[in-house]
């Protein structure tokens, strides 16, 4: 469904400072697919996402969706397939408008964003049951301003409006890591139910160990801009933290 | 009693011609964060447009729906500017309105008949008396002409027409394209995320903010009764200091519009500069108290903010 071939990408490039991160990298995501990454801080797990997404752009090789190349397409046009849940709350949601307005306006994605009212009263009842699937009483509050909610409502509800749209990727940007502990489970079990319903391909980003062991079906370890560890199936399932660990202390003691 | 009166009717007047600007800063400034500086150029703009075409004949209200897309193009250059061209907000506004000095210069001399090369004296554009402005045309020409001593058409006409595009402001921020507007400057990486591009969104913004200005500046043509090269001076400090003493006292009303609290805001800032008028502060001195007016609106909203925060918290 997607793939990135021979990438490379360069930061500072042509100064003292330049740093190569991706070397004719390689990733393929198939449909279906629930892929964690993993992997320490500059292993390349962000910048994995920003070029899938079309916010960063490779210097070298290409990216296909679907088969077609896709590599100098622009990030809001990608965006008709791709959706994206980042890692800050305040990212996937306008704060000033309501719950409804948001919804609405994510409604018509795909649409033109004409002169028409933008919240049409018949797909109220429909907003409401999307926001009750967040467990969270949001349903109760459509017309509040979504700056009111908290971090763990707000990506909850950034979440369903990234799968409102009728994305065919789903990108999870850490999307779990500014939350409490509590929160952070809530939203990354609500995650899963949605995923799992929709069968929407997706790739999450994660600090988590345990996150990246418990869903998904697919579980990636990155470093230094290489795939070291790629599980599916049998593999994954009888991966433990521990391995993880283990695996992490290892490339610890090689640097 | 009368003196007063009159006072009151120059004050309203002033207040809803210049809330259309302030409007307009309501779209640029406190939806998109865009300080704009094009406003000088395009509120004069607005003017020669309404005033060449009114001049020549053309209906009034016709020459103002004119001088509203002359304001637009300018600002969606503005906006082209600083979208595709990667210019900052502030440098963007130098450019065109400097640019405006010249285009508005050069089309009033060319549209009044004269030459470039010496004719200074048509720099200015006469719609006085003999010419038939909003005020002298239907449907004002309905109003009499004296009430308790004062001519009710000016007001009511510049009334009617802030009204109007207060009301197809508040509209138009409640359709689909307004929200997407509205979105683009509350969080731009969702209207990314709603795969359309939020510098077209601004663009419009900037092009709707000074089609604003500029329809203010046909009602000023009209309420001084010309048009000169030095009109757009100041005009962003009374916008702005509208706008922000509109949003910061009646910020609080729940279940007043935005639009609404822009035009009293406006009004309070023209009743400021009317009392320093009428103790008798000399007009020499007028842009210092606008100055000084504006730095006050700044500190108190600032001040109202924190508070306001502590509250909530």
């Amino acid at each position: 469904m997607l793939e990135l071939k021979n990438i490379k990408k360069y930061f500072n490039a042509g100064t003292v400072d330049q740093v190569e991160l991706f070397d004719h990298f390689n990733f393929n995501v198939d449909r279906g697919d629930f892929i964690s990454v993993i992997g320490s801080n500059g292993s390349g797990k962000t910048t994995l996402l920003n070029l899938i997404c079309g916010s960063v752009a490779p210097d070298e090789g290409s990216i296909i969706f679907e088969g077609k190349n896709i590599t100098s397409m622009n990030e809001y046009k990608r965006a008709e397939f791709i959706g994206r849940v980042y890692q800050d709350p305040q990212m996937g949601t306008c704060p000033e408008l309501t719950i409804t307005e948001n919804m609405a306006l994510a409604d018509n994605k795909g649409k033109i964003y004409g002169l028409s009212p933008a919240v049409n009263k018949k797909r109220i009842e429909y907003y409401k049951e999307l926001a009750a699937q967040c467990g969270m009483g949001l349903e109760n509050r459509m017309n509040i301003k979504v700056g009111a909610l908290s971090g763990g409502q707000r990506q909850a509800l950034a979440l369903v409006i990234a799968e409102m749209t009728d994305v065919k990727l789903l990108i999870l940007d850490e999307h779990t890591a500014a939350l409490d502990p509590k929160t952070s489970e809530n939203v990354m079990k609500l995650t899963d139910k949605m995923v799992r319903e929709k069968g929407i391909t997706t790739l999450m980003v994660t600090h988590n160990l345990r996150f990246a062991i418990e869903y998904g079906t697919r579980l990636v370890m990155m470093d230094e801009g290489k795939c070291i560890m790629d599980l599916s199936g049998r593999e994954k399932e009888k991966a433990s933290i521990d391995d993880l660990l283990g695996k992490f202390y290892e490339l610890g003691l090689e640097k | 009693m009368f003196e007063f009166l009159g006072a009151l009717d120059v004050i309203l007047q002033d207040g809803f011609m210049y809330a259309i600007i302030a409007m307009g800063y309501y779209v640029s400034y406190t939806i998109l964060d865009f300080p704009d500086l094009t406003v000088e150029g395009t509120v004069l703009s607005g003017g020669v447009a309404f005033g060449l075409l009114v001049t020549a004949g053309v209906n009034p209200w016709i020459a103002m729906t004119a001088a509203f897309l002359v304001g637009f193009i300018f600002g969606a250059i503005t906006g082209i500017l600083h979208v595709k061209l990667k210019i900052r907000p502030l440098l963007c506004g130098i450019l065109v309105s400097t640019a405006l000095i010249s285009v508005n210069l050069v089309t009033t001399v060319v549209g009044m008949g004269g030459n470039l090369a010496g004719d200074g004296a048509l720099s200015t554009i006469d719609v006085g008396r003999s010419v038939p402005t909003l005020i002298r045309t239907f449907p004002a020409t309905l109003l009499p002409t004296d009430f308790f001593g004062i001519n009710p058409r000016k007001i009511i006409s510049f009334f009617v027409i802030a009204l109007i595009f207060k009301l197809i402001l508040d509209v138009y921020l409640k359709t689909k394209n307004g929200l997407l507007l509205r979105a683009a400057g509350n969080n731009p990486q969702f209207v990314t995320m709603l795969a359309k591009n939020e510098g077209r969104s601004k663009i419009l913004g900037l092009a709707i903010g000074n089609g604003y200005a500029a329809v203010s500046g046909a009602l000023i043509a009209q309420s001084r009764g010309n048009i000169n090269q030095g009109m757009g001076i100041g005009m962003i400090v009374i916008g702005l200091a509208s706008l922000i003493i509109g949003l910061s006292v009646f910020g609080r009303l729940r279940f007043m519009k935005p639009t609404t609290m822009v035009i009293l805001g406006s009004i309070i800032y023209q009743a400021c500069l009317g009392f320093a008028t009428f103790m008798g502060v000399p007009s020499a001195y007028n842009k210092i108290i606008m100055a000084i007016l504006f730095t006050l609106a700044l500190v108190l909203s600032a001040k109202l903010k924190t508070k306001r925060g502590k509250i909530n918290a």
